[in-house]
Order: C-alpha cells, then structure tokens, then sequence
C-alpha cells in the first residue's frame, strides 16, 4: 500500500496508514525525494501514528528520508510514535537522533511554522 | 483469580501455593514415604488412635507452658478449633492416606497458626513434645520387639515430616503475602508523573531504581506524554542515591525514548556523589539536558514553553506564542 503524501503550503505530509513493506518504505522515501525538489517544499511531516512497529529498516529508511529532505531544504519532523512503539525502539537501540519529533500532526505543523526545528534538531 | 465463592480458605492457600496433586506426590518422594511406611503406620494405626486426646493435650500444653504460646491461645474460640482440628490430624496421620485433602487439612491448621501468630520456632518446639511422646507410647507396646517399634515410629515420623514442610511452607507463605502486597503498593506509588502546567510533567523519581521499575517509570512517563500532550518533562532525581551504569542506562533509554513522543526531557538534580560516579564510569550524558537542581529545572523547562517576560524577544522552542 503506497503512501499517500499530501501538499499544504509548502509544507509535504506524508501520513502512513498502515503498516508498510519495506519496499512501500524505498518508494515513500523516492517520491518525497523527488517532491521536496518539484514542489519546493520547505518542510516534511511524516505521521507515523497508525504504526504499531517500527523496525530497524522502517527507521534506517526515515532517517534517510528526513536527512534527504533537509540537503534538498526542508525541515523534517517525524510525529506520532506511540508510546508503546518509542519504548520498543529503545530497548531495541534504535532511535531517530538529529531528526525533530513531535507528538502529533498538529504539534510538528507548529514546530515547523515556527522555525523551530533546527534549534529541536541541536538538541 | 480464584474462585473464593465455594471455596474454603485452605483451599485458596493450597491452590496459591500451587499445591496440585503432583506437587503433593513429589512432596511425599522428598519425605521418602514408601509403601513400605504406610503399612508399619498401619501397625500402629489403633495405638495412637487410641491416645489422640493425650498427645493434643501435650502439645498445647507445651505452648501454654510458653509465653509465646499463650498469648496466642488467650482466644478461646481459635484454641478450641486448633484443639479440634489437631486432634483430626492424628486421627488422619495414621490413616495412610495423604492425597490433597490431608493436606488441605495441614492447610486449615497453618492458617489458623497463622492469624493466631503462632511463631514458628514455638509451633516445631510443640510438635517435637507430641512426637515424643507418641513415640514412648509405641516404644512401650513393643518393649519387646524395639526394632519393629523403632521402625514403625520412624515410618510415622516421615509423615510428621511431611506435615513440617507443609506448615512451614504455609507460614512462611502467609507471612510473605504482606510483603507482596507492600510491593504492590510501593510499586503503585513509585512512579508518579505529575502534571504541574500546561503541557509540563514533572517526575520524582525516589529510590532504587532497578531494571523492573525503570520499565515501569518510562511506560508510565510514555502514556503520560500522551494523555497530557506534554512538550517538557522535568525529570527529578534527588532521591536517588546511588547511580550506576545500568540505572544511567535506564535514565537515558527514558529520555530518549520520551524524545521519540516529541518532548524534551530535563533531568534535574543529579547530587556531587552521582555526578562524580557518572564521570568515573564514564557514561556519556551528552544526549542528557542537565540543570542542577529542581527550581532550577522547571525554570529551564517554562523557558522552553515560552513562560517568560514579554521582553525577551529571543526564540521560543515551539511553544505557544509568549503571550504580549
């Protein structure tokens, strides 16, 4: 199931509605590649909270699309990992450090709005 | 949860215990009963029947020969069921039978020990007076065969054995079932995460911290980021005495994972002690957002919400608009 990635101002929302195969994740990452640059987005929401699982490739893949986004120009932020995902992840050793996450879709609007997700991203 | 509704108390115990019918055989096999005991039990089956009312009273006249005892036999009502229900265990440990229903029967008897608060040490000193003196009835009768005497009354000790375990198991089991529960409650309370402004957790931790309970914090912290929508948590460890690698470990996983959810953590109150034991070992706190002390922790944390004079015009860190 392909993602669907949706246009708001200049800001790209990518919202996963399900669980993805790792090849969905390589096309989600290539089209939001290829977007940010043709619709000059100056930032990138990736909602990830219907996921109950986020594994190593699931979160290798983010972070390569949100350090992809940020050399092509826009901010990233990844919103909504649940708890019981965030803890899973940690005991597994996996983490998204350098990338601005927020709680949810509304939050990471606003974080990008504000401009604040270099200063989110230094932390 | 068991059924309590038709259910006596002993049974209960005997099920918490996990007393099933295999637990009991292998009980037996520790004992070392044998076919071989039960029928030299037998032999003496009507001899100690026969007596059952003078070895009861030996041994609560044991305990009230005691002061210990005493006082536990000052209610009268339980004394009398103690009385009763010894006087059916000697009927039954000659019986050669000792499935699950005689040891529910120990079971009835352990508990009412239990809420008597019979010490231990003053129950086994008892049991060992009504031992003896079974046994100098059984040596009498068979003056003049000692050997089959001695014999039979070893058989019939195994089972007094047999019956030890079991109480001691018991009172040891009942006693134990108030440090559970304390466990429980202190586990209840031991991680609080307590909202004290909008979109601001604060959480004390106080104590040990081992891997079971750091579990616990971040589960509770995770949810409570969610529910309250928080964007900084104070993270206060001022009760924590001791720190090592593991429990920075633990701190660390918490942090992290609360930033996945979107919010800033700030740990607060690292003492000279644990500040100085995280440098020797080493621990790289890097990822950690430090401020000494509580006060000066929530101050950091409403900076970051935005909580400040209208003056400064500097940056907040994504939070509501300062308010002008």
């Amino acid at each position: 199931m392909s993602v669907p990635i949706l246009k708001q101002g200049d800001i790209l929302i990518a919202s996963i509605q399900s669980a993805l195969s790792d090849q969905d994740l390589v096309e989600l990452r290539d089209q939001l590649a290829d977007r940010v640059g043709r619709l000059r987005a100056r930032g990138v929401v990736i909602d990830v909270t219907a996921l109950d699982v986020l594994d190593s490739f699931a979160t290798r893949t983010i972070r390569g699309i949100a350090y992809t986004a940020t050399l092509r120009g826009a901010a990233t932020v990844v919103v909504g990992v649940q708890p019981e995902v965030a803890f899973a992840m940690v005991q597994l050793g996996l983490g998204l450090d350098g990338i601005a996450t927020a709680l949810d879709l509304e939050e990471g609007l606003a974080l990008l709005h504000a401009g604040k997700v270099e200063r989110a991203l230094r932390k | 949860m068991i059924n309590i509704g038709n259910q006596t108390p002993a049974q209960v115990l005997s099920q918490e215990m996990g007393l099933t019918e295999q637990a009991v055989e292998r009980r037996k096999r520790i004992s070392g009963l044998e076919p071989a005991d039960l029928e030299r039990i037998s032999s003496i089956k009507n001899l100690v029947l026969a007596h059952t009312e003078e070895y009861t009273s030996v041994f609560f006249d044991h305990l009230s020969s005691l002061d210990e005892g005493r006082m536990v036999l000052a209610n009268r009502a339980l004394a009398e069921r103690a009385r009763q229900l010894k006087r059916e265990h000697l009927a039954a440990m000659v019986q050669a039978d000792y499935g699950t229903g005689y040891v529910t029967q120990r079971l009835e008897l352990a508990l009412l020990y239990s809420k008597a608060g019979l010490d231990l040490r003053v129950f086994l000193a008892a049991f060992h007076y009504l031992l003896k003196s079974i046994g100098s009835t059984v040596m009498k009768h068979f003056e003049a065969e000692p050997v089959v005497g001695f014999e039979a009354f070893m058989s019939l000790k195994k089972v007094a054995f047999f019956d030890i375990g079991i109480i001691v198991d018991a009172l040891v089991f009942e006693r134990e079932r108030v440090i559970r529960q304390q466990q429980e409650a202190i586990r209840e309370l031991s991680t609080p995460v307590l909202q004290i402004r909008e979109r601001l957790l604060l959480l004390p931790i106080i104590g040990v911290i081992d891997t079971h309970r750091a579990r616990l914090i971040t589960e509770s912290l995770l949810k409570a980021i969610r529910a309250n929508r928080a964007k900084v948590v104070v993270m206060d460890i001022t009760g924590v005495a001791t720190i090592d690698s593991k429990v920075a470990n633990h701190v660390i996983q918490t942090v992290t994972a609360a930033r996945l959810m979107g919010a800033t953590v700030i740990v607060t109150g690292l003492s000279a002690e644990v500040a100085q034991s995280l440098v020797v070992l080493g621990i790289d706190l890097a990822k950690l957002n430090t401020v000494g002390d509580l006060q000066g922790g929530l101050e950091e944390a409403e900076f970051l919400l935005g909580y400040r004079a209208a003056s400064d015009p500097s940056g907040s860190f994504g939070a509501p608009a300062p308010r002008s």
